[in-house]
């Protein structure tokens, strides 16, 4: 018996909106406990310094403080963080900074008082004596030989540095008509949920044991990571995470959850803290800054057969997320481009900078930034159309699947017919006529075009190609629970969070169709918890794996209880089971549908009426699924790995004018066409594609994390780092193009990303097009009015990173 | 210990008293104190509008303000504006619309396109973006948001 799509496919309005639209929802800061206290912390105000004293003494005399905690403290009573892949050499980071201090913001001291205006108080009353290091700021700097040491331990600035040669990249270099070289970087920024990051935690010392509710995104992991640092079992954790406002990439900071768990200890009761904007913006995470120089070997009519890439990651003072930006970069590197051959050379390095985080899309915004680039400045160089130099190297769409040379299998997709369509719906032609026009007329006007793969799910064997093949986390999955209750309704429990996707809702449609519900029937608790909900190491939001894991894994679950329901049934009924139909609650005789039973019938005996004949072997109606994606594989001996598990896809097309006078860019339109093969709820499909994208065109105009000389960060508040409003950005309209995967069960690819991976390159492309008059290359970001005007008065041709 | 100040004021219809530290922010007041957590904090140094509440009719951010100075006030969070059974229509057009995706901003952007649609009942989507660019959303590229204040407006049902 087939299941039918009754419910997947419809824009369905989201099952998780009136409780936010009526009450605001609950978030971290709405729960609280009894005689909980709060938290605050002493932060350091330099880059880098020895930490001499902490007289911490009148904090803790004062009234209504509860527990201090120093990292002498948390040093005693608690192992160094190992990162998430771990590394060979790896430096000691502990939860508050202990006898140094690696960049401005980090926790030093922490305080549990009252209430939160108590601990700021008391916070105050720290003395801590520093002695000021010179610190290092930029990652080529931290490269030579006699730069300051951000982790002494480890001897040098370099947490890792690998080469991955891909294909015969000197042969392409040789058949070459001409080489385009360029150097580009990618800035600091990072798409700062509106809810900051929260947690509260309790600990029972009868039992040595801690409950936390908090935010992170990677929950079976952090609760290992929680066990590994307090050296208990993770059963001794129970980890609770409510629906977050937001979360892209950013919370997932397990050291903060250690500082307030230890503080909770100290204090004996529980202890709440939610961090401020000030301290989201310093410490939270940053995407990483790089630099990347590329040389490309290109034939005369424009196919480029091979690129060289040299990306400098700058991973801030932390080792979470060591190499990630750099192998997600290296993964999806042939972007929609048949290269025939790469060579990528990647260097992690640590500076005195805030640690760097997975934001929305990690890595891929400056993988798409890079290649894009380099594809225009080709088209550049040949004087051909931009349009035309990707159809020219587009991978064909009857070249699906398609292996690329770093080893992705990118599963369908059809790049020119994705690019035609946003050619269409801006009206290119008559565009480029407008432009020449405008030209004449001393308008600047300038037309982006971007493209990129959009991946979703990442096999976290990837990290063995720094830590080794010792590495125990491997691939990509989900775990997920269905029960159905005795009134016939079911509920969904699976190891993923919520922070704003829809994914209750579209759990529920795909779950209400496998088992012959009304959507309404199928409720997806919003809040995970560890000691209800399934889950494997991989489990999780992020890295855009919704679409082919918790949802396959769901699907799993489900078809298990529907096997049992039938089975029961078909008992209840005398009847096969085979025979047997499942539609609109009910189970039913094919071709008599008189003769049935409603699932709360079923339901119900098979909970209740134990002492009954179990056709299915127990009693209740209940399943787990655990999935592990078929796909993910171990590196081989050419370090190929599939690293990402599917391949949505997207065009970008951004039409701006830019003042001659002032530099002010104004966007005139922009369009996205988007391919994420099946959608199981357009209406959050189009809602992610807009959210995504208005992050990659804030990254590209608006936003940076800017640091003076001493590595002090001038961008701690809105006014300051800035936050594009609904004046400040276009309409998106778009259109979709449907290529379902051939590799997924519901052909569904990843969604969530993708617009800001593409965006910052399209805007980069649409301003240089517009400057075209003037000459400018656009090799940085974020291009604001300012630095153009300082770029052009002074005669730059290039607009690169700021000194 | 620091002097506590007693304020009176109404809060979504009903008449609260309460004594509160002089440096207690309404927000705070209204999380805390009342119990009123539908307004959310995000900035707290007014940029966000996250914790907009309309005092005495106008949008304020709840965080610029002393609970002190709401003394003698009317406070409208979105515990007053529309309940379960009975959704505000801008409530209505929201959910339609997928104007909200993790919902932190939603509390603070259904006020603030309140007072927009009492002040200008037929905005243009010029109107309507300027009117909103005092809350930050950082999930929806506020597409979706225009075009559920948008709809409401053409259905003309909001008081």
């Amino acid at each position: 018996m087939s299941t039918q799509a009754k419910w997947v496919g419809q824009a369905l309005e989201r099952a998780e909106d009136r409780t936010l639209l009526t009450t605001g929802g609950h978030f971290i800061d709405d729960l609280t406990l009894p005689g909980v206290a709060h938290a605050a912390y002493v932060r350091s105000p330099h880059a880098r310094a020895k930490i001499r004293h902490i007289d911490a003494s009148r904090a803790l005399d004062h009234p209504g403080v509860y527990a201090v905690v120093t990292g002498e403290a948390v040093a005693q009573f608690t192992r160094p963080q190992r990162g998430r892949v771990p590394l060979p050499n790896s430096p000691r980071v502990y939860a508050v900074a202990y006898e140094q201090v690696r960049y401005v913001g980090e926790p030093v001291v922490g305080i549990a008082a009252v209430d939160r205006a108590t601990a700021e108080d008391a916070a105050e009353l720290v003395q801590v004596e520093y002695e000021p290091l010179p610190p290092v700021l930029d990652p080529e700097e931290a490269l030579k030989p006699d730069a300051p040491l951000v982790f002494e331990e480890i001897g040098s600035n370099v947490l890792w540095h690998d080469t991955f040669p891909y294909g015969d990249v000197e042969a392409a270099f040789a058949n070459a008509d001409l080489v385009v070289n360029e150097r580009v970087t990618i800035h600091r920024y990072s798409s700062t949920p509106l809810e900051t990051f929260g947690v509260m935690a309790r600990y029972e010392p009868a039992t040595h044991s801690f409950t936390i509710w908090g935010h992170t995104q990677q929950p079976a992991q952090d609760l290992h990571v929680l066990a590994a640092a307090f050296g208990v079992s993770p059963g001794q954790i129970r980890l609770i995470i409510p629906p977050m406002g937001g979360s892209f990439g950013n919370k997932v900071r397990p050291l903060f959850i250690i500082a307030a768990a230890l503080l909770a200890r100290k204090a004996g009761r529980p202890v709440k803290w939610i961090e401020d904007r000030r301290e989201s913006l310093l410490a939270l995470g940053h995407a990483a800054d790089g630099i990347m120089d590329m040389s490309a070997a290109v034939k005369a009519d424009g196919r480029v057969l091979a690129i060289k890439f040299r990306n400098i990651e700058n991973e801030g003072a932390g080792i979470d997320f060591a190499g990630r930006h750099n192998l997600l970069m290296l993964s999806n590197i042939a972007n929609c481009y048949r290269l025939g051959a790469i060579s990528y050379e990647g260097y992690s390095v640590v500076t005195n900078r805030c640690p760097v985080v997975a934001n929305r899309g990690i890595g891929k915004p400056f993988m798409c930034f890079a290649v894009e680039r380099m594809i225009d400045a080709v088209a550049r160089t040949l004087n051909l159309d931009r349009a035309e130099i990707r159809y020219r190297n587009f991978i064909q769409p009857e070249a699906f699947p398609y292996d690329t040379p770093s080893g992705q299998t990118y599963d369908s997709g059809n790049y020119p017919e994705m690019l035609r369509k946003a050619l269409a719906l801006v009206d290119y032609d008559s565009l480029r006529r407008e432009q020449a026009k405008g030209r004449e007329e001393g308008r600047l006007l300038g037309i982006g075009i971007a493209t990129a793969v959009e991946p979703g799910g990442s096999n976290l064997a990837y990290g063995m190609l720094i830590s080794g093949p010792s590495q125990l986390l491997s691939g990509q999955g989900e775990a997920a629970r269905v029960r159905l209750e005795t009134d016939g309704t079911a509920t969904v429990f699976t190891g993923g969070l919520d922070s704003g996707q829809g994914h209750a809702t579209a759990l529920a449609q795909i779950v209400a169709d496998e088992l012959g519900l009304n959507v309404k029937q199928v409720r997806v608790p919003t809040t995970f918890d560890s000691a209800s909900h399934p889950y494997v190491m991989t489990s999780g939001v992020y890295s855009n794996k919704f679409h082919g894991h918790d949802t396959v894994a769901a699907i799993g679950a489900a078809r298990k209880v529907r096997e049992k329901l039938l089975q029961r049934a078909a008992a209840q009924l005398e009847a096969n089971v085979a025979d047997l139909e499942l539609n609109d609650g009910r189970i039913f005789i094919r071709g008599a549908p008189q003769k049935g039973i409603t699932i709360a019938q079923v339901a119900s005996r098979a909970y209740w009426s134990l002492a009954d004949e179990q056709p299915d072997g127990e009693p209740g109606l209940e399943a787990l699924y655990y999935y592990s994606n078929p796909l993910a594989n171990r590196p081989d001996d050419k370090k190929r790995v599939r690293v990402q598990l599917g391949f949505a896809s997207a065009a970008h097309v951004a039409v701006v004018e830019v003042d001659p006078e002032t530099f002010e860019i104004k966007i005139l339109r922009y369009v996205v066409i988007h391919d994420c093969g099946r959608q199981i709820n357009p209406g959050i499909v189009e809602g992610q594609v807009h959210g995504a994208t208005a992050h990659g065109i804030a990254a590209a105009l608006f936003e940076e994390f800017t640091y003076d000389e001493n590595g002090q960060l001038l961008t701690t508040s809105f006014m300051d780092y800035l936050k594009p409003t609904a004046a400040d950005l276009p309409d998106i309209e778009g259109d979709r193009l449907e290529t379902p995967s051939p590799l997924t069960l519901l052909g569904t690819k990843g969604v969530g990303e993708g617009g800001a991976v593409v965006a910052p390159a399209a805007i980069a492309s649409a301003v240089e097009d517009a400057l075209l008059p003037l000459g400018i290359h656009i090799a940085a970001l974020p291009i604001t009015p300012s630095r153009l005007f300082e770029a052009v008065s002074s005669g730059m041709k290039l607009y690169e990173k700021r000194k | 210990m620091t002097e506590m100040i007693s304020i009176t004021l109404r809060v979504n219809g009903s008449e609260r008293t309460a004594a509160v530290e002089p440096r207690r922010s309404l927000v705070d007041f209204l999380r805390h104190d009342l119990g009123l957590v539908g307004t959310h904090v995000g900035c707290e140094h007014g940029v966000c509008g996250a914790c907009t509440v309309m005092l005495d009719g106008r949008t304020v951010r709840s965080c610029l303000l002393f609970a002190a100075q709401a003394d003698g006030s009317e406070v409208t969070t979105i515990e007053g504006i529309g309940t379960d059974e009975a959704l505000h229509p801008l409530q209505v057009a929201f959910q339609q619309h997928h104007a909200l995706q993790c919902g932190f901003c939603t509390p603070g952007m259904i006020l603030a396109a309140l007072e927009l649609l009492r002040d200008n009942a037929d905005p243009s989507d010029e109107e309507i973006r300027v009117g909103l660019s005092g809350n930050l959303c950082m999930c929806t590229g506020y597409v979706n948001i225009v075009r559920a204040v948008r709809a409401a407006a053409r259905d003309g049902n909001v008081r």
